[in-house]
């Protein structure tokens, strides 16, 4: 339960959101090519009306969508707006960040599921504050391997390419001699980085916690990969927020309040612990 | 709907700005179009524009002469033709015995009477909701039909008479992010395709493919990424097939007659940035490098066996995004004293270099722009030594000119054999690049893992646009014109002795061919002329056509030149300009 002054606090907010939301997809600054978002027939997409409700969007291609959607749903009901769920149904493996512009213009406010980092997103772009923290894990299939710092340099790591966690990888094995230096085999998802590692491709993978998570949960074939100490390098955590349009600065302060009050309340904990899910609801 | 009114207030004040002049073909003009055969495609009708750059050799010229130096600047609007608005599209429309057939950005296919622009069919391909609603550059006429690649990775094959598909054949699977964005070409009975967007998704690198025109069948592929324990396949920093991405055959390739060689450029490896491509650092292995063989090489393919019978890499290991995969022009002219078959190409750093396109030789390298990435090169391979200090670092930024969209880009330079000039269009300018991370979500992760801030060349004169007028004979400047807007087209010389260039700030310009003194400006068009400027013949008559549209690669420039200030909603329109009756 939420505390009563904070209820009260977002109650407020919630009639005052149904006033003010601002629906149009306006773009402070003219954007450059690739990140200039555009949707087919964006010009005939109107303006949203019922201002009653929070439409969110969920990814099934994301690990953490169930949860997701438990999270946003809670903070419709501290926000007094009645939830719509939007699923995004598609079979793409990787796709630019652009492509979300049309979702969201015509289905859905905020949009679940998008790690926070500091300059990692184009100036249409706007992040709520993180509802969990989660970290890039080392894992292995070799049970006789706890540690990275065990790994012999002659076998190869094969990070999910791109991440901060790779980037921190290449950092740290640049600092070594070149016969110190673990093979590094960028791949470019992590069901690449878990079916290398099946297949002896790569003898230690580096991916998102919770992808791995999720893949242990849905397929047995990887109930025996096991993630081990990170160290000598130290863990890549990031927290996981929300991700708005530019201009949708009143509803995105509503969600980092009400955020903040449902990890105080323990909300949020009890979400992920629910699901068992390796992450952690930070203040 | 309130778009569609701006369009038409655009091409009605347009047409009451320029003077409408009409042509008047007959209405029936399509029935009695002709197929195409290989002698037509070999030695094309002066008045036909057959494919991407017109003929096998690239050259991007015809030569029409109606319209000359001494009459362009009486030039005027004959007729506009509104277009699929919001996608980006780099049309060519191909031309044949007076009908025009263009590729709509929604990938509508249309034929148009080509003196006048009445609709005569069109065939709408469905294009599925979650493909890019994007125009793909060129297309292929062959026999009785047209050759049409689609952004969802198919081919088809549309009656060019009647608009009826006659097969559609998928290639690739477009939900692994492969995807046409340029056209086929035909080459002695096959058709030849490259693909695009290799990236994360699909590793083991782009292809290019040749098919039956018969039926689309696939008869070869060729890799564009290395493979197997060769020295071309250990090339990759001992990185496995799994973790090679990019080399994207993104421009259509040219074709030589006498070898049966089909030279086409192949792009960049992906991500750009070598440490998370896993090119760097070099591993100490002697028998590995780390060139990342296909990628910013010209292939000679013999178009109907698919055999790779030599390469030349231009840029190895390759972190800025500096593509060499852009047109290939084959010109026969001395070089120390002796005649050479040569194919010539221009790289996005502005430097254009020539390779002996039967035995792949490197012959010489020419500097157009001011550029910090290239210190020098080997005067007899043509071997780069590239300044260390624009290798992005995570963690730090670099500067390196020019910036991703290239100093040349995608629009191809024109070859005049009355000149024996390559008129090329370059822009100048920088970058501020650092290395982002793409963590954003599970599925949107795709882009290029760096961020190019894009500013003017500290020593630049505030003219983003050029052109370089080159004489091939000694690859001496024979003019150079300058403006402060990017000049976004390809260039278009002709039999007239006239180089027409469209610019971003949307006038279709035409230049004296020997002196570069600008002859003629259309008024202001609909939006900026990104695409590829065409001539033919209609009834007898000369008419100049050019599409208008944003958003394609140079658009990115916007952001250095933000007085130019471009349609919000990008309308596509074709303008056809002729003499006045």
């Amino acid at each position: 339960m939420i505390l009563p002054t904070i209820h009260s606090f977002l109650r407020l907010t919630g009639l005052l959101l149904a006033v003010l939301f601002p629906s149009s997809p306006g773009l402070a600054n003219d954007p450059e090519f690739f990140d200039v978002p555009f949707a087919n027939n964006q010009w005939n997409i109107g303006r949203r009306v019922d201002e009653s409700k929070l439409r969110y969007c969920i990814d099934r291609r994301n690990p953490d969508w169930e949860l997701a959607a438990e999270i946003v749903e809670a903070v419709a009901g501290a926000l007094l707006l009645e939830p719509q769920r939007y699923e995004v149904e598609s079979d793409f493996i990787v796709e630019d960040i652009t492509r979300i512009y049309a979702i969201m213009l015509e289905h859905c406010d905020i949009h679940m599921g998008f790690k926070l980092t500091p300059g990692g997103y184009d100036n249409w772009i706007t992040l709520t504050r993180s509802y969990y923290h989660a970290e890039y894990v080392f894992i292995t299939a070799d049970p006789d391997l706890l540690a990275l710092g065990n790994l012999a340099p002659t076998r190869a790591i094969g990070p999910t390419m791109g991440t901060s966690a790779h980037i921190r990888l290449i950092s740290y094995i640049k600092a070594l001699s070149a016969e110190d230096r673990w093979p590094i085999y960028p791949m470019g998802t992590s069901e690449l980085v878990l079916k290398s590692l099946l297949n002896g491709t790569i003898d230690v993978g580096l991916l998102w916690g919770p992808a791995f998570w999720a893949k242990q949960v849905q397929d047995p074939v990887y109930a025996e990969l096991h993630v081990i100490d990170p160290s000598p390098l130290p863990p890549t955590i990031l927290g996981v927020g929300a991700l708005l349009l530019a201009d949708k600065i009143f509803l995105r302060t509503a969600f980092d309040e009400a955020i903040t009050a449902l990890i105080e309340d323990g909300t949020i904990a009890g979400i992920l612990e629910k699901f068992n899910f390796p992450a952690t609801a930070r203040p | 709907m309130s778009n569609k009114l701006n369009i038409n207030k655009i091409l009605l004040l347009a047409a009451m700005v320029f003077g409408v002049s009409g042509g008047f073909a007959a209405a029936d003009a399509i029935d009695d179009i002709t197929p195409v055969t290989d002698e037509m495609l070999l030695n094309p009708s002066d008045g036909d524009w057959l494919m991407w750059r017109r003929t096998y050799d690239g050259w991007g010229y015809s030569p029409l002469d109606q319209i000359n130096k001494g009459n362009v600047s009486e030039l005027k609007l004959a007729w506009a033709w509104g277009m699929s608005p919001g996608g980006r599209t780099q049309e060519t429309p191909v031309v044949h015995d007076g009908i025009m057939f263009v590729q709509n950005s929604s990938h509508l296919i249309q034929a148009l009477d080509a003196s006048n622009g009445d609709l005569i069919w069109e065939y709408d391909y469905d294009l599925p909701d979650d493909a890019r609603t994007q125009g793909v550059r060129s297309k292929a006429i062959y026999g009785d039909n047209l050759i049409i690649a689609t952004r969802d990775a198919r081919l088809l094959s549309i009656n060019a008479k009647t608009g009826q598909l006659n097969w559609n054949k998928q290639v690739a699977n477009y939900k692994k992010g492969y995807s046409f964005s340029s056209g086929p070409i035909v080459a002695n009975g096959v058709i030849v395709q490259g693909a695009t967007g290799c990236s994360k998704a699909q590793p083991g690198g782009c292809f290019i493919t040749g098919h039956d025109p018969a039926t689309g069948a696939e008869i070869w592929r060729v890799h564009t990424i290395a493979r197997g324990d060769t020295p071309e396949g250990n090339s990759w920093n001992g990185v496995p097939l799994a973790s090679r991405h990019g080399g994207s055959a993104w421009i259509s390739g040219s074709y030589d007659p006498d070898t049966n060689l089909i030279l086409i450029g192949v792009g960049q490896p992906y991500p750009w940035n070598m440490e998370m491509a896993g090119l760097k650092p070099k591993i100490s292995d002697l028998r590995v490098s780390n060139d990342a063989l296909y990628t910013n090489a010209t292939l000679a393919i013999d178009a109907n066996t698919g055999e790779l019978k030599w390469y030349h890499q231009y840029l190895p290991t390759d972190g800025l995004d500096l593509d060499y995969v852009y047109e290939r022009v084959l010109i026969d002219l001395p070089f120390n004293g002796k005649m050479r078959k040569q194919v010539v190409t221009t790289g996005k750093i502005g430097i254009i270099e020539s390779v002996d396109r039967t035995t792949g030789e490197w012959l010489w390298a020419k500097e157009t722009v001011r550029q910090n990435v290239v210190l020098s090169w080997d005067k007899k391979t043509g071997k780069k030594t590239i300044n260390p200090d624009t290798f992005p670092v995570a963690g730090e930024t670099t500067v390196n000119c020019p910036a991703d969209p290239g100093a040349h880009a995608w629009q191809p330079a024109g070859y005049s054999p009355l000149t024996k000039a390559m008129y090329v269009p370059t822009v100048e300018f920088c970058s501020n690049t650092t290395v982002k991370t793409l963590d954003p979500g599970e599925i949107y992760t795709g882009g290029g893992m760096q961020t190019y801030s894009r500013v003017e060349h500290p020593d630049g004169d505030s003219n983003i646009g050029q052109i370089f007028a080159i004489n091939m004979t000694d690859q001496s400047e024979l003019w150079q014109y300058r403006q402060r807007a990017p000049l976004t087209s390809s260039t278009l010389p002709t039999g007239g002795g006239v180089v027409f260039v469209g610019s971003m700030d949307r006038y279709f310009l035409a230049f004296d061919d020997t002196t570069g003194e600008k002859l003629w400006s259309s008024g202001k068009l609909s939006n900026a002329l990104e695409s590829f400027p065409i001539t033919y013949t209609a009834g007898g008559k000369q008419y100049v056509a050019i599409m208008a549209n944003h958003k394609s690669g140079l658009g990115r420039l916007s952001s250095i030149t933000p007085e130019i200030q471009l349609p919000p909603d990008n309308p596509a329109t074709l303008y056809v300009f002729a003499l006045p009756n």
